[in-house]
């Protein structure tokens, strides 16, 4: 069907590092300054895993590990855990993908889902480990769930919004080979 | 086709497999070098904020003062109760004035009195908040002041009414303020009238706790806590809010700063209390046996 030229190709991964840029900055807002009891989502874990499934070829391991050390710096998390994580996390999908391209978006839910709950268990793990203050509980577990709950979500915006779906049988890469 | 694909696999995986695992351990190395020299990594974690936020600073200020609008409008749907509620609360708050405007007078008279110059030491910058933390598990927010406004790590920070946080992190052109509702913010206190000390300790709540207190019989909802100048961090005397009971029981202190909206915070220069080292060479160059010898003589 449509060409995916190299140009193509870079410009997804700039529209990319672009969003995860948008979500930070909205992050950034110095909107709530008042201790809250529940955190929203982590939306760019969501729309990470959202991509690496769909086209893992505009995901590059070191655009994320890049992006996501970016937000660890400034979003006062411990610098580089987070990111190690996430690459080891969206690697693992991208292993996947080619299998999930054919499942439904219920079997992908499930993929990622437990992606998700491994990320955050290994992430307190590790926190623990490093003997590092481990955020309270409700506001991580609120978290966790507020991040399965959206990730629907942000597989309908970047299937409908940004136009980035899964591969098809007649979606080319740049040298002609099937994807 | 499928041979050719087979055989494009095996030329990018292993690279792919490369990058992967380099990338894997320079972020792991990153994460070991940040927990055994943190405040080398923090610098840097200053710097790249101080680099990047700035230039995001012509975007926010709009996109925050619309959805701060835009929930205004949210709360204007309250407007009549809040009408009354004002009403009355004026109302006390003339009595208040009132009362205000009598104590005024007086410690006016008594400071002349007792030719009184308070600290001329304390003049403060004042920023304006770029940025909070960006997530809900940290409690601080980001200045547009920094090093070219002369300021240091560890100054105290209030808005027009009580203190918001100390300076942790300063860049050329921006500063983090870690505020005392931070899990990690210990400030150490003063309850007023009864003279308590004690240390007000962050826990990511509205309202942190008091810990570390002598007997907390002395103490009564509705006291001062103010900030005791131990340790040095703090200038003593500045007020922090007034001590509550929470529902199970712990004193919890109701901060006086309006957390609600930070955006002006004022940085206090502080450059530290002299402490005291030897007790009586203070009072005179040849110790307290003169003083003893003058009673003497003058009895």
């Amino acid at each position: 069907m449509t060409d995916i030229g190299p140009s193509r190709i870079w410009a997804r991964r700039v529209s990319f590092a672009a969003l995860v840029l948008l979500v930070i900055f909205f992050n950034l807002l110095p909107l709530q300054t008042l201790p809250r009891s529940w955190a929203g989502p982590d939306l760019l874990m969501a729309f990470a895993f959202a991509w690496v499934v769909r086209r893992p070829e505009f995901v590059p391991p070191l655009l994320l590990g890049g992006l996501f050390l970016l937000a660890d710096l400034l979003l006062q998390r411990p610098p580089g855990l987070w990111a190690l994580l996430m690459v080891l996390a969206c690697e693992r999908l991208r292993g996947q993908s080619r299998s999930l391209r054919d499942a439904t978006l219920t079997t992908e839910f499930l993929a990622v889902g437990s992606m998700i709950i491994v990320v955050s268990i290994g992430y307190r793990f590790l926190l623990a480990l490093f003997m590092l203050d481990l955020p309270p509980l409700g506001l991580a577990l609120s978290q966790l769930g507020m991040t399965l709950v959206f990730y629907p979500l942000t597989v309908f915006l970047t299937h409908a919004l940004l136009g980035v779906r899964k591969a098809t049988p007649g979606d080319y890469d740049s040298k002609g080979q099937a994807l | 086709m499928a041979k050719d694909r087979s055989n494009g696999m095996d030329y990018t995986a292993p690279l792919r497999r490369l990058i992967v695992t380099v990338l894997v351990l320079v972020l792991a190395a990153t994460f070991l070098i940040w927990r055994i020299d943190s405040p080398r990594v923090e610098r840097f974690r200053a710097q790249v904020t101080d680099q990047i936020v700035p230039n995001f600073d012509w975007a926010m200020a709009p996109v925050t003062g619309t959805i701060n609008l835009l929930q205004d409008l949210q709360s204007y749907r309250q407007l009549a109760e809040q009408n009354q509620e004002l009403r009355r609360e004026l109302r006390k708050m003339q009595a208040w004035k009132e009362a205000a405007l009598q104590l005024e007078q007086e410690n006016a008279r008594l400071l002349d009195l007792n030719n009184v110059r308070l600290d001329p030491r304390l003049t403060y910058i004042t920023g304006v908040v770029l940025a909070d933390s960006g997530s809900p598990f940290r409690q601080s927010v980001l200045l547009n002041v920094g090093t070219r406004d002369g300021l240091v790590e560890g100054w105290a920070t209030m808005d027009g009414l009580g203190l918001v946080g100390r300076v942790s992190g300063v860049a050329q052109n921006t500063a983090r303020v870690l505020l005392v509702t931070d899990a990690s913010s210990r400030v150490p206190a003063f309850i007023q009238p009864s003279g308590q000390k004690a240390m007000v300790a962050g826990d990511n709540s509205a309202a942190p706790p008091i810990d570390f207190l002598e007997s907390p019989d002395l103490v009564r909802p509705g006291d001062r806590v103010v900030t005791s100048g131990d340790g040095g961090v703090f200038p003593a005397g500045l007020l922090i809010g007034q001590v509550a009971a929470s529902p199970d029981g712990r004193l919890r202190v109701r901060l006086a700063a309006d957390y609600e909206r930070l955006e002006f915070l004022r940085v206090l220069r502080h450059y530290g209390t002299p402490p005291v080292s030897d007790t009586t060479g203070v009072l005179t160059p040849d110790g307290p046996r003169l003083l003893v010898q003058e009673d003497a003589t003058s009895d």
